[in-house]
């Protein structure tokens, strides 16, 4: 039986290459800054809240068309969400895979040296506690670093022309979202600027002065939101330039370059998070 | 571009001229369906690009008449405006309204067609997602393995030493990690 199991324990160890130590760090902390970005799912659902923002600006008549807009802006609102969920989720997976210390199997090790001093002490010697905790690090490494590296370059790899796609897509779709904000902003805005000047009876005046209040108002809020949707596109741009440049660097991922270069993706997703988090 | 016909009762029949074209490159969108996928996404980027440029327009429509309302407006100073003439203008700017509305419907028009045809990048994105949350429990389930190896070398141990009270815990720890084995199901641990 000790043999079958020596056996067992050889086959375990042959599988398993030896290989150099290869940080995914910067992989990790890329995904992790591309999934903390925001701005775009904030903004889709400003999008579809156009018209409940608009309606009290409208006619009858610009009402109609702008309910039926309404309906099938909220119809496609859950698949524009899903676009971005799809690649946060991507991302997360793409972070758990390059985490470092996520998969060590370090404290396990301990335990097992631990158990295997115990074991010295009743006889077992030295040397084979080593050789055994050494064959244990062999196979951890073996699994934690060269298999996780191998996962994080095929799924960089297959995935990127895919996250390509989803991130053009987000974009044009900020774009969208930007011109139809400014088109409500013009809708909003424009009321007043025409009304404003037309009610010049005495009898106006509270009722100027409520509508000049509300127009600086509206003004600055229009004026905020504008900076956000800039900021979203520069974000998003920014992640599929950093996932298009790992895909390329793949095989010099440890490279002082390469690194230095995905430290400035992170840097930089990470000032845009900023901005739009400090409104 | 403000035209003339600022007393027409009837706006939308203005407006009507550019309904249609909302509709047309849809269609052409949908003939497109059977194309690769590449193919088929320039396609629908394409058609959404001119939904884009013909929204654009007629906001631009929208601008100028704004423009010209403000300018009457203007043209009166302090004076004050005939009412027959504030009822001309309010008609004016119900008008652009109704013309951005048409805008934003031309924009909602082009948000479609960018989903569309991403249902194929986005599936392919989640199988590799689930792959990969696959492989991690699989390194989940080696790091399992490697709890079997310390078993098997305190049982080796215990054997060789011919210590057979250290036999019965360590077998036990074997069985404990083979059920924990058989008992990870696939994706049962996968992160999403």
């Amino acid at each position: 039986m000790a043999r079958r199991v020596l056996v067992l324990v050889g086959l375990l160890v042959a599988g398993c290459a030896s290989t150099g130590q290869v940080s995914l760090g910067e992989v990790r902390e890329f995904a992790d800054a591309s999934v903390r970005l925001g701005g775009y799912a904030e903004l889709s659902r400003r999008y579809r809240d156009t018209y409940e923002r608009e309606s009290p600006y409208l006619s009858p008549q610009a009402e109609r068309v702008a309910r039926d807009t309404d309906a099938r802006r909220r119809a496609v609102f859950d698949d524009f969400v899903a676009i971005q969920k799809t690649l946060v989720l991507y991302m997360q997976t793409l972070s758990l895979l390059a985490g470092d210390g996520r998969y060590d199997l370090s404290g396990r090790i301990d335990d097992l040296g631990t158990g295997l001093k115990a074991m010295t002490d009743s006889g077992l010697q030295q040397r084979h506690v080593a050789a055994y905790t050494g064959m244990s690090r062999l196979l951890t490494r073996v699994i934690t670093s060269r298999y996780q590296n191998r996962s994080v370059d095929t799924m960089v790899r297959d995935g990127n022309a895919d996250v390509q796609t989803l991130i053009d897509a987000m974009i044009v779709l900020t774009r969208i979202y930007e011109k139809a904000n400014e088109n409500e902003r013009k809708t909003v805005l424009g009321l007043f600027n025409a009304e404003i000047p037309m009610a010049n009876r005495n009898t106006d005046r509270m009722l100027v002065t409520l509508a000049k209040v509300h127009l600086q108002n509206k003004t600055a809020e229009y004026k905020l939101i504008d900076r956000r949707y800039k900021l979203a596109q520069q974000g998003l741009t920014k992640v599929a330039l950093g996932h298009q440049k790992m895909r390329e660097n793949m095989d010099k991922l440890s490279s002082e370059e390469t690194r230095h270069m995905l430290a400035g993706y992170v840097h930089d997703l990470n000032l845009i998070r900023d901005a739009l988090s400090g409104e | 571009m403000a035209t003339s016909s600022h007393s027409n009762p009837d706006p939308a029949s203005d407006d009507a001229n550019t309904t249609p074209p909302v509709t047309m490159p849809r269609q052409q969108a949908a003939a497109g369906e059977h194309d690769v996928d590449g193919a088929a996404r320039t396609n629908a980027l394409s058609n959404m690009q001119c939904v884009v440029d013909l929204a654009d327009s007629v906001v631009c429509i929208a601008d100028d008449l704004h423009e010209r309302i403000l300018q009457e407006i203007a043209g009166y100073n302090d004076r004050t405006m005939p009412d027959a003439q504030k009822a001309l203008m309010r008609a004016l700017t119900d008008d652009e309204r109704l013309l951005r509305q048409y805008a934003h419907a031309l924009y909602a028009d082009a948000a479609e067609f960018v989903i569309r045809d991403l249902r194929e990048p986005q599936h392919r994105l989640m199988a590799l997602t689930a792959e990969a949350a696959e492989k991690i429990r699989r390194i989940g389930v080696i790091g399992e393995v490697t709890g079997l190896v310390g078993g098997i070398l305190l049982l080796v141990g215990s054997i060789a030493r011919g210590q057979f009270s250290q036999v019965g815990a360590a077998l036990e720890k074997i069985q404990l990690h083979n059920a924990t084995l058989k008992t990870l199901k696939p994706g049962s641990t996968a992160k999403t």
